[in-house]
């Protein structure tokens, strides 16, 4: 071997060692979400004769998670998509929502009923658990019904879960 | 991130600039047998140089035990053995050890890991003389380890509902994985070798880990990815000796030891045995 390559052996060897240190890193970070995600849409049948469900946003919905350590909220802007997490110390839970928490609309509870599953994400994310989804019950104040559209609740969240039909005769 | 996918990308270069230099290297001193076939009738193709003997060539990876000392949570042993066969092309044979420890506030356990890598080299230089044992190579692998893991503990953090802690059992793995890797060594003194190898892996059973990955699979990489980047530098130590010469037939004598060939040509004076006409041609 010439004398230029044994040069550039040791330039490459250099370089490749460098970027080998700077891809060794203690804890990856973690890229893909660790809570799974259950996945909501807010829908109406508008006529008897047409039953394809539409889209509605509910104008200022409030989603109170009805936890052991007590409830916990968080209000939305109007949309007709939303996501909660389910509990991955039970194997079912609770969540109080209403349409419009400022004119002070009555709320529904929707009950799940799941198995739980543990997953391993990665060394990055550690563990999660992911569910399948047994039941869901609600009661009727603003909600005439629910349907399940995928039982598995994972990390995916594109994935829709559950369609929530609103009475018809709210506003 | 950015950053590693920019060296991942910059090792792929090096690679791929490596092999477009040795088979440059390759074709150039094929082109330029050629033109020296097609000028000169007269005179007989240049031919490709054969190695002056066989080479057994011992090696150690100094870069991870360098590495270890950098990382808290890893260990890499490896070291490898590589014999000259023909055409260019080198038997390997390539081991280790090492191990990882997880100690993250939501997950704990280590491994260990012993493995063995079989394959070959094939240097994709020209040798400048039979004694020049320089290589710029291409190679593959087949590898096997056996990973033994301790029992994990984990914790899934939930800030809303609570979080759970849990315990994975102890277990053990089987780990194959295929590698193509490229490279180079050159000799620094007499004997005494250096170089590295750059590799990409792929593993062939990773849906064994989907439970619990093993951070670190020494020989490997990281266990929760289907393929790896590895970088090696090796130091080695050449053994080489000559190829056994095989003793010249006696053209005369009565000793014992001459073969039957030369007792034939010996009786058959008159007419020239086939041996003897060998023996012409090749002066």
């Amino acid at each position: 071997m010439t004398k230029y390559n044994k040069y550039l052996f040791l330039f490459v060897s250099a370089l490749c060692i460098l970027g080998w240190e700077a891809c060794t890193q203690d804890r990856q970070p973690c890229l893909t979400p660790k809570i799974a995600s259950l996945n909501i849409k807010s829908v109406r049948i508008t006529s008897r004769i047409d039953t394809t469900p539409i889209d509605t946003a509910l104008p200022a919905a409030f989603f109170v998670a009805m936890t052991a350590k007590g409830d916990k909220g968080v209000i939305y802007p109007p949309q007709s998509a939303f996501t909660i997490s389910l509990s991955s110390v039970t194997d079912s839970c609770q969540w109080a929502v209403t349409a419009d928490t400022a004119a002070g609309n009555k709320y529904d509870t929707l009950t799940f009923y799941y198995k739980r599953q543990l997953q391993f994400i990665s060394n990055a994310c550690g563990f999660a658990y992911f569910y399948d989804l047994s039941k869901v019950n609600t009661t009727h104040n603003f909600i005439d019904s629910l349907r399940v559209t995928n039982t598995s609740v994972t990390n995916n969240v594109n994935t829709n879960h559950l369609q929530v039909f609103i009475h018809p005769n709210f506003p | 991130m950015l950053i590693q996918t920019i060296y991942r990308y910059l090792y792929i270069l090096i690679f791929l600039s490596g092999l477009t230099m040795g088979t440059a290297g390759h074709v150039f001193a094929q082109a330029t047998d050629t033109t020296a076939t097609d000028t000169t009738d007269n005179e007989p193709a240049k031919k490709k140089i054969q190695a002056g003997g066989h080479q057994l060539c011992l090696g150690v990876d100094i870069l991870h035990p360098v590495m270890n000392q950098y990382t808290s949570n890893r260990t890499s042993y490896e070291f490898e053995v590589h014999y000259f066969l023909k055409n260019e092309f080198y038997g390997v044979a390539e081991g280790g050890w090492g191990g990882s420890t997880v100690n993250y506030p939501d997950l704990q356990y280590n491994t260990t890991n012993d493995f063995v890598r079989l394959g070959f080299n094939k240097s994709i230089l020209t040798r400048e003389n039979p004694n020049d044992w320089d290589m710029m190579f291409m190679g593959m692998r087949l590898a096997y380890t056996t990973v033994r893991r301790s029992a994990g503990t984990y914790t899934v953090i939930d800030s809303l509902w609570g979080s759970s802690s849990g315990s994975s059992s102890a277990k053990n793995f089987g780990a194959l994985w295929a590698e193509l890797t490229g490279g180079m060594r050159v000799e620094l003194v007499k004997g005494l070798m250096a170089g590295w190898n750059l590799r990409g892996k792929f593993m062939l059973n990773g849906r064994f880990f989907k439970d619990l990955a093993p951070l670190n699979i020494a020989g490997y990489g990281r266990g929760d990815k289907n393929t790896a980047f590895d970088f090696n530098v090796y130091v080695s130590y050449a053994i080489r000796w000559r190829k056994a010469q095989t003793p010249p037939a006696k053209k005369s004598g009565t000793s014992d030891g001459a073969s039957p060939q030369a007792k034939t040509g010996r009786v058959s004076s008159d007419k020239p045995s086939k041996v003897s006409d060998t023996s012409k041609s090749q002066k």
